[in-house]
């Protein structure tokens, strides 16, 4: 097989599969109100409207969570 | 899946690399061993050619001139045949331009003489009424750095087997040798032996009289170059 | 040890800040100098025979193209990282000595290698290759200023009180990445100074030289595979940041849907870097590279318009602010000729149109409908809300802003509309054959015919510089004479004077 087809082959597979995550990240979105740590995606929005040091983060690091 | 990734900054970051950087790897790098290869009539460019050819970029002559004829009739009718991937072998950087605010150069040596160069180059609206070209008549008392041409001549023959001191083929079915020299010393012989045929077509006298004395102003490389782009 | 409350530190900001504008007055300055050098060919030795070689076009193109992308925008990008950055990731500068190093360093290597820049293009040192003209000494000052920027985003990442990490800046870390992987490969370059002559003799020459890695058809892939997203990463990536964090802050209006903004991030992102291919249209470049750059370049409509309607309808139901605020005006306009040009690229990258628009003015008029409406702007914008709240002090006035706005706006249209004629008219003239199938018109036909355009396009730019000068006044008094403010006013809208 030359180059040429391979570069073929991997353009396809790439570009179904680039589909294929993107679809998914959509339906992602689109099923779930709340991410992994349980808040509405929409609140993120406050980080930038509320974003005095000393406002309080709408998701606050904890000291003994891994970052 | 994607709630892990939204939690991690780092395997984010990597995620968007991946992202931006697969087009990179399918459609740029499985070319480079098919586009790098020569057209038979293609050859390397000489010590003076060389000189011209930066002379060009540093001048920034690109910015206004492609180099680069597409395969259309009106563009073939214009400047000749259309570009092969190939002619463009011994091209580091590549001179293709964006945009044509000047006609494009691929293959000016065609048509145009050194002597029409000369007049060009030192008052483009006298040689072409209407012409917005500035002057360019420092490159008529610059000298020509023959060495950085020479260094880069070695450069490419070491590490990218450009073939200088060896045939290679033309198209009439014979063959060509382009000269490198051993040292700064023939290098130079070898530019200036170039040059003098330049200057013998030229008018201007402190061209002419540099040349005699073994000098090679700017302008001389570049018609050098210019005459070599067919 | 004094017991005062914790503060976002902006000394980095108002470095990139100052340094933002004057190299837009430069970069913007010598473009207008090169529009007028087009129009009135005379321009070019304006400051006589001796200097020519410095004030000609040829040479003065690259450094207009490197003021105002790596100068005035990345400036710009890198203000308002130091100023966004903190915020929303609620955590100060103050708080690490060591950031406050990386931040400073990075301000002054920016600023050497900006001058080396600047001297070595006037020189003519240039490898040719578009917004990559620099020889390979810059390009190992330009990776360590932007490895210091890196350090900078996740240094501040990495003690950050908000877990989350807002979509400004995932937006940052792409410009970041992007421009990283991309800068790297496209100045690969063999130094020639490292060569001997075959009989091993020295050959001396100029010691900066170098020669490109790649070689012809390659290097022009390379060049615009690089070229292109240079535009993605350093035009759009991070004036989406920018817009993201300044319109939502200054209208006080939560962004549309979050959702959305994510999914145009990673839409921009897988697509963007495929559309390369379409400044190569009818090269010999593979046809199936030519055909991908076109069709993708048309899938990124989505996502480009994704963020841009995001914005707009951020707006929806206060569309009294924009009448409002000249502030908002400029991120709206901004917006709005972000959906234009987003539009408008496509159009030229499809193979029919492209082979009218390819090398003609268009292409230049669809460059600086993006880059002055919506890069300009928006950065200006940026700047204009940071303003008050770095320097305590309200914006110097209201009305020279809003008189800016429109200005500069009609400066844009000037410049793009006189261009899109002057591009199609030009296209249009060089395939023009007669009944005999001759060519119609001589190449300086083509030229001639240009010139009342290229004036216009002239005036278009005064116009915007002009705007972009009163900018600078406006920032320059609020520095020095706005009235000093309540930390309470600077919740949302800017406090401005008249």
């Amino acid at each position: 097989m030359d180059i040429a087809t391979l570069q073929a082959y991997g353009y396809f597979v790439l570009t179904v599969g680039l589909t294929v995550i993107l679809y998914a990240y959509i339906y992602h979105l689109y099923k779930n109100r709340k991410d992994a740590d349980g808040h509405d995606y929409e609140e993120y929005s406050n980080i930038a409207l509320n974003d005095d040091i000393v406002d309080t983060p709408v998701n606050a690091v904890s000291k003994t969570e891994d970052k | 899946m994607f709630h892990w990734l939204e939690k991690r900054p780092f395997f984010f970051a990597v995620g968007v690399f991946i992202a931006i950087a697969f087009a990179g790897l399918i459609e740029i790098l499985p070319n480079f061993a098919q586009a790098s290869r020569p057209v038979i009539g293609t050859k390397p460019y000489s010590t003076l050619e060389l000189a011209g050819r930066q002379v060009y970029i540093k001048n920034s002559c690109n910015a206004c001139h492609s180099q680069l004829i597409r395969p259309f009739k009106s563009e073939t009718d214009r400047y000749g045949h259309y570009s092969l991937s190939g002619e463009y072998a011994y091209d580091r950087p590549f001179l293709w331009g964006s945009k044509r605010t000047g006609p494009d150069l691929m293959r000016v040596g065609n048509y145009r003489t050194t002597d029409w160069h000369e007049n060009h180059m030192k008052d483009p609206a006298a040689v072409v009424p209407g012409s917005i070209m500035p002057a360019y008549r420092w490159m008529f008392t610059n000298e020509a750095d023959i060495n950085t041409a020479f260094a880069e001549q070695v450069t490419v023959a070491n590490i990218f087997s450009v073939p200088y001191n060896k045939p290679v083929p033309m198209k009439d079915g014979s063959t060509a040798v382009v000269k490198m020299g051993n040292n700064v010393k023939e290098a130079k012989a070898l530019a200036l032996e170039e040059a003098k045929v330049i200057a013998a077509d030229m008018k201007d006298q402190d061209v002419k009289d540099a040349v005699a004395k073994g000098n090679i102003p700017e302008i001389v490389a570049l018609i050098a170059y210019l005459n070599s782009l067919k | 040890m004094e017991n005062r409350p914790l503060e976002y530190d902006y000394t980095v900001a108002k470095m990139f800040m100052l340094a933002t504008i004057v190299l837009g007055i430069v970069g913007m300055l010598i473009g207008v100098i090169l529009a007028f050098e087009l129009a009135f060919p005379s321009i070019n030795t304006i400051l006589g025979e001796g200097l020519a070689e410095y004030t000609n076009f040829s040479r003065l193109r690259p450094l207009h193209t490197d003021a105002v992308i790596f100068g005035f925008t990345l400036s710009g990008i890198f203000a308002t990282w130091y100023y966004v950055g903190q915020r929303v990731l609620k955590v100060s500068m103050a708080e690490s000595g060591f950031l406050m190093f990386i931040g400073k360093l990075h301000f002054v290597l920016y600023v050497i290698g900006v001058a080396a820049v600047v001297v070595s293009l006037f020189a003519g040192v240039t490898t040719s290759k578009e917004y990559a003209e620099f020889e390979w000494p810059i390009d190992i000052a330009i990776v360590v200023v932007w490895v210091l920027f890196g350090m900078s985003i996740f240094g501040l990442i990495g003690i950050r009180r908000e877990k989350s990490l807002y979509i400004s800046v995932w937006y940052y870390i792409a410009t970041f990445l992007g421009i990283a992987m991309l800068y790297l490969f496209n100045n690969m370059e063999v130094p020639t100074m490292l060569v001997s002559a075959p009989d091993g003799s020295a050959i001396g020459g100029a010691w900066y030289h170098s020669v490109s890695m790649y070689a012809g058809t390659n290097d022009a892939l390379v060049q615009w595979w690089y070229g292109h997203n240079a535009v993605a990463f350093g035009f759009t990536v991070p004036i989406v940041a920018m817009i993201y964090y300044f319109l939502p802050k200054e209208s006080g209006q939560a962004i549309y849907s979050y959702k959305l903004s994510l999914l145009s991030f990673w839409g921009l992102m897988f697509v963007y870097l495929w559309a390369g291919g379409h400044h190569l249209l009818y090269s010999t470049v593979p046809d199936w590279m030519q055909t991908m750059g076109s069709i993708f370049s048309v899938i990124l409509i989505l996502p480009s318009w994704g963020s841009a309607i995001n914005m707009l309808l951020t707006m929806k139901g206060e569309w009294q602010q924009v009448a409002a605020s000249p502030l908002i005006k400029f991120m709206v306009l901004g917006s709005t000729f972000y959906m234009f040009s987003t539009l408008e690229g496509p159009i030229q990258a499809i193979k029919s149109v492209n082979a009218i628009a390819h090398f003609t003015d268009w292409i230049v008029g669809h460059v600086h409908d993006g880059v002055l409406g919506w890069v300009g702007f928006m950065i200006m914008a940026a700047l204009y809300h940071m303003a008050p709240r770095v320097f305590k002090r309200e914006i110097y006035s209201k009305s020279l802003m809003a008189a800016q706005f429109w200005i500069q706006t009609l400066g844009v249209v000037f410049y793009f509309t006189s261009m899109w004629i002057a591009g199609i008219t030009q296209g249009m003239m060089w395939r023009a054959h007669d009944e005999f199938g001759n060519l119609a018109y001589s190449f300086i036909d083509t030229v001639t015919v240009l010139h009342p355009y290229y004036a216009i396009r002239g005036v278009g730019g005064l116009l915007y510089l002009t705007g972009f000068l009163m900018f600078a006044y406006n920032i320059y008094k609020t520095m020095t004479a706005g009235r000093k403010v309540e930390e309470s006013e600077l919740a949302s809208a800017s406090p401005m004077g008249a």
